[in-house]
């Protein structure tokens, strides 16, 4: 039986896009002053990823780039929905970035303590418990 | 000029836009030390994958497969949501098996 290599090239990619889109867009966010300037440049490289995807010939560069532009195109949108996690206090705020320090005063649901940086307890936890279960 | 990454990477978007449910309700009915069987099946159907002759086939499975192994790294950090109140909280879980062995390996996250 013929082994078909394509299926793997696509699960590495995805996995391997995912994981990067998903530790760059909660670093970026954090550290950047503006949201736009992040947002354009991703989904610049998305657009450019598949316009590479629909111009080469190999059938493996083909799919992974098409994968690759998808997973970037997303990260666009999810550099919003994190600094919308930031004001409702589901990711944690960097105090030193100015855009941040300004959520951090408008928004009382806004923290700069990471709250899912713990193991689960197997119980609802109150939110005054939250914050002495985090480990550093 | 062929579209067939463009298109795969929008069944890829689509596969894992499924994999949001996967974890949520993954968790809240089985609980994150299911983790080693969601992994373990997404390694076996990436390696099914690699015997469908199909092109796109091949693809689509190898995607689904790299989506239950991402998932299973995303169950952990998804209790502690539900535990927070930021979903909804379900105490009746279904154990798994070897419940105990599973507990003393660290539940990976990335």
């Amino acid at each position: 039986m013929e082994i078909n290599t394509l299926g793997l090239t696509a699960a590495l990619t995805a996995f391997l896009s995912i994981w990067l889109g998903h530790v760059a867009v909660r670093k970026i966010e954090a550290t950047s002053r503006t949201i736009w300037i992040p947002t354009i440049t991703a989904l610049a490289l998305g657009l450019i990823t598949e316009y590479c995807s629909l111009i080469t010939d190999n059938l493996s560069l083909k799919t992974a780039l098409g994968i690759l532009g998808v997973t970037l195109l997303w990260d666009a949108f999810e550099l919003h929905r994190q600094e919308k996690r930031v004001k409702h206090g589901h990711a944690p705020a960097n105090p030193n970035n100015p855009r941040h320090a300004k959520i951090l005063a408008e928004h009382s649901t806004a923290t700069t303590l990471d709250l899912l940086k713990r193991d689960p307890v197997g119980r609802p936890v109150p939110p005054d418990e939250a914050p002495k279960l985090i480990t550093h | 000029m062929n579209p067939f990454g463009i298109l795969i990477g929008l069944v890829t978007f689509t596969i894992i836009g499924l994999g949001f449910p996967l974890v949520i309700r993954g968790e809240r009915y089985l609980g994150y030390l299911w983790w080693p069987y969601m992994m373990g099946i997404g390694f076996l159907i990436i390696i099914a994958s690699l015997f469908i002759s199909t092109d796109w086939l091949s693809v689509v499975t190898g995607v689904l497969g790299a989506t239950f192994v991402w998932g299973s790294t995303e169950l952990k950090e998804q209790a502690v949501r539900a535990e927070l109140g930021w979903f909804p909280f379900n105490a009746n879980k279904i154990k798994p098996p070897f419940e105990e062995v599973i507990k003393k390996w660290k539940a990976p996250h990335l």
